[in-house]
């Protein structure tokens, strides 16, 4: 193949990486929009290291180049991820698109993306010179702007094991099939004899990164539901003056509105 | 890497010299003729370029040629030969599930991958199948009765 590498170990892939300038393809569901001729494209969709689900006691390891339909065939996924990922465009692009290629897009909408935020995830990114593994919060330094060198795949996804369970998930779009986000939003709650000891709360689709705010998830923490309800109006008014979003094809005002009913919608659902 | 992308096409190897970054789409219409392949959006919106890639439902406007490399891609012009093709059309005309017929190349292999993963699907499984293949004539409603006649008469075939 003249201008294109399809590589079927990641060693290869990342001798590959290293010694030439290559975009990763996974899906190409996003890069064939643009279509772009003069590109040599790194093909990563038959590296094995790339393509298992699996279990490994503390975490859910997902292959990078895993496409949405093998992991909503997959057992091991938790029920949140699968309700995002679902919602993801169509059958025919969920069979080619992947989960790296959901992240490396680098857009706040991916619907991945949200779940690995609120989920707490984290990214094994690979090199030939190692390997480090990133929160993918810190991951997302701005829009379309990535901590990725240019020599690393994306070569895992960590998803923690448990804390996913209960959890509020919505996502609105301007259609039922092939929507893009006009805006997303995921809250997952864990109990432990009636107290809060974990609380996530993620937006996607609001500003140039998907919004997580841990400090005011703290208010939260350690509270009984009674004393949490206290706290709802404080809870409610901290993301309010929080979240800026940014104007794209919906305005911000819209969009602040409905990520403030979506969150008291996910403080209803859980009695809070 | 210097050598062709080498892929089955309707069952034939097929050795393709061209980029690698080129669009599947354009290479089965301009370089191999298989003009049932329909392009609507070039953007993985409309569906009409649906094609079975190792037997699952690909938009061909997404997928760039290096992609392909070992891969067994089939149109309508070579599902068209085959016994499940003879049962989805059948029940595409008993019900005129078809009007001005640019969607149905892809309709109709969105039927074949629904069938083959889900042999007797719910009236909701076909609506989700076919979500990413756009009809602006019939409605819907019609091609969803021709699934459940596929479903129904082609009963053990898939």
């Amino acid at each position: 193949m003249v201008n294109g590498y399809m590589p079927l170990s990641l060693k290869e892939a990342l001798e590959l990486r290293a010694a030439h300038e290559l975009v990763p393809y996974g899906g190409g569901t996003d890069l064939m929009i643009e279509g772009e001729k003069d590109v040599c494209y790194l093909f990563v969709n038959k590296i094995a290291e790339m393509k298992k689900i699996v279990d490994d006691g503390q975490y859910l390891r997902i292959g990078a180049s895993c496409t949405f339909t093998e992991v909503l065939d997959s057992p091991l996924v938790p029920q949140l991820m699968k309700e995002a990922v679902s919602r993801i465009a169509a059958p025919a692009i969920r069979n080619a698109g992947t989960m790296a290629g959901n992240i490396g897009n680098g857009s706040a909408k991916a619907d991945s993306v949200l779940i690995e935020y609120v989920a707490g995830a984290k990214l094994r990114l690979v090199s030939v010179r190692g390997e480090r593994v990133v929160p993918i919060e810190a991951f997302y330094k701005g829009r379309k702007e990535l901590d990725l060198a240019k020599d690393e795949l994306i070569v895992e996804i960590l998803l923690p094991r448990t804390g996913l369970e209960n959890y509020f998930y919505q996502k609105v779009g301007a259609r039922n099939a092939l929507a893009i986000s006009r805006l997303s939003f995921a809250g997952v709650l864990h109990l432990e004899d009636g107290v809060i000891r974990d609380i996530a709360v993620a937006f996607g689709a609001v500003a140039n990164t998907v919004l997580r705010f841990r400090d005011i998830e703290h208010m939260l923490i350690g509270k009984t539901i009674a004393e949490a309800k206290k706290e709802r109006a404080a809870f409610i008014a901290a993301y309010d003056a929080a979240i800026n979003p940014t104007r794209g094809r919906v305005s911000a005002e819209y969009r602040k509105a409905v990520c403030l009913n979506l969150l008291r919608a996910f403080l209803d659902d859980k009695g809070i | 890497m210097s050598d062709a992308i080498r892929f089955t096409l309707n069952g034939e190897e097929t050795l393709y010299n061209g980029n690698p970054a080129d669009r599947l789409l354009d290479v089965l219409r301009e370089t191999y003729k298989l003009t049932g392949v329909k392009c609507g959006c070039k953007e993985g919106e409309c569906g009409a370029c649906s094609v079975l890639m190792d037997g699952e439902l690909i938009n061909s406007c997404m997928v760039a040629l290096g992609r392909c490399e070992g891969s067994n891609i089939v149109t309508i012009e070579g599902f068209s030969k085959t016994e499940h093709f003879q049962v989805i059309d059948k029940a595409y005309a008993a019900v005129s599930a078809v009007q001005c017929g640019y969607c149905i190349p892809g309709m109709v292999l969105a039927t074949e991958a629904l069938l083959v993963k889900t042999p007797h699907p719910t009236e909701e499984e076909i609506r989700t199948g076919l979500s990413g293949n756009l009809c602006r004539c019939t409605g819907y409603n019609a091609i969803v009765k021709a699934v459940q006649i596929a479903a129904k008469e082609g009963d053990g075939l898939w």
